[in-house]
């Protein structure tokens, strides 16, 4: 546990600013979803604009980190769109 | 059982094997989800459009369910249980078509057409009466659970003077999004109307009214999903709601993994950022969890 909690310390000390941008946007995705709770295509434009900031969000932290790599984007939009198709099974069936 | 072993660290643990990054968040491994989900998505959504009248494919609700829940809320709070009524589960049925055919979302139409109508239309003549509404929830729990969390309604639902009670769960356009209506009517009868059946009165409404909310009229056709009482064979909504949360469980389950491993091992990669990942994951997971599920009331 000890390495586990070292390793975020050390994570979030080296990019503070990304992670609590990262973490608000989370927030505001839970917010935005209870106020139009019910509305399901709502719902899913709420869900495509948290997806795609977290898309943009990826490719500005290894930017800032210079760590991006094509590859590096591939994931994060593979595991954006993984989560869309899975949630329109719910939201939008 | 050393193979069964080799092929979980494989899968999680990052090692020189797998590039120090476990199998199951390669990018091969999430291209499988992703044609998974991509599949699932169009068989179910082919299903739901073949098979909607016979499987509930749009929610988990029923009436039996309905009826059920409501009930034990009474018991509960120590009232009478409601006797399930045909004229009022048919009142509640044409107000849900109605509120498809004009276009609304509200207690009361935008032509001035009053849930007592309804209900004495279907010749049920009451003494007291009241509605609760509900749209797009997922499940019959959340649907008494968003009543029971709402004051105005509970006291609908636990009002002492109600006898009876009918639904209708009808699925439809509404405002050109597809949507589940859910209506409840309570009633108690008006004991006069057994022997003299005069309409000549006026009845007493015991639900409040919510501000009408009406929008440019449109016709789109309503179509009926659920009016038995009976439970579906398959239960789409169930099996795709149990599918997103052993999913979204499994990746958060693989990157915390992954994130610890990397830690202990002292893994530098490039790649993306297992900690992002999961806080991104975590938040949609609560977002599947807390609100997903749930739709409005009136």
């Amino acid at each position: 546990m000890k390495y586990l909690l070292k390793n975020i310390k050390k994570e979030l000390n080296q990019h503070l600013f990304d992670y609590l941008i990262l973490i608000t946007a989370g927030i505001f995705f839970l917010v935005s979803l209870n106020l139009f709770k019910g509305e399901k295509l709502s719902e899913f434009v709420i869900l495509l604009i948290f997806i795609l900031f977290y898309i943009v969000w990826g490719v500005y932290h290894h930017l800032t980190d210079k760590s991006l790599r094509l590859k590096t984007v591939l994931e994060y939009i593979l595991i954006a769109f993984i989560i869309v198709y899975f949630l329109k099974i719910l939201i939008q069936p | 059982m050393k193979k069964l072993k080799d092929f979980v660290t494989h899968l999680f643990v990052p090692k020189e094997e797998n590039n120090f990054k476990g199998k199951a968040l390669h990018i091969d491994f999430l291209t499988y989800y992703l044609v998974f989900a991509l599949v699932i998505s169009i068989a179910f959504k082919r299903m739901g459009a073949n098979f909607s009248n016979v499987l509930g494919f749009a929610t988990d609700i029923t009436v039996d369910k309905l009826y059920q829940l409501t009930n034990e809320q009474r018991q509960k709070n120590g009232l009478v249980t409601l006797q399930y009524n045909a004229k009022l589960a048919e009142a509640a049925q044409k107000k849900a078509q109605d509120m498809f055919a004009k276009n609304y979302w509200a207690h009361y139409g935008p032509d001035g057409s009053t849930p007592w109508q309804f209900i004495l239309s279907s010749g049920y003549q009451y003494e007291f009466a009241g509605e609760n509404l509900a749209k797009n929830f997922l499940f019959s729990q959340g649907v008494i659970d968003g009543w029971m969390n709402s004051q105005t309604h509970r006291e609908n639902l636990l009002k002492p003077e109600y006898s009876d009670v009918g639904f209708a769960i009808v699925n439809g356009v509404l405002n050109g999004e597809e949507t589940t209506l859910v209506v409840q009517e309570f009633g108690k009868p008006l004991i006069a109307s057994v022997t003299t059946n005069n309409n000549n009165f006026l009845p007493v409404p015991q639900a409040k009214a919510e501000e009408i909310k009406t929008q440019p009229v449109k016709t789109e056709k309503s179509t009926i999903i659920s009016q038995s009482k009976t439970q579906p064979k398959i239960n789409l909504t169930k099996v795709s709601w149990d599918i997103n949360v052993i999913f979204l469980a499994f990746l958060l389950f693989a990157l915390a993994l992954d994130f610890y491993f990397a830690a202990k091992f002292n893994v530098v990669r490039i790649g993306g950022k297992s900690l992002a990942h999961f806080i991104f994951i975590l938040f949609v997971f609560l977002g599947l969890i807390f609100f997903f599920t749930k739709g409005s009331i009136i």
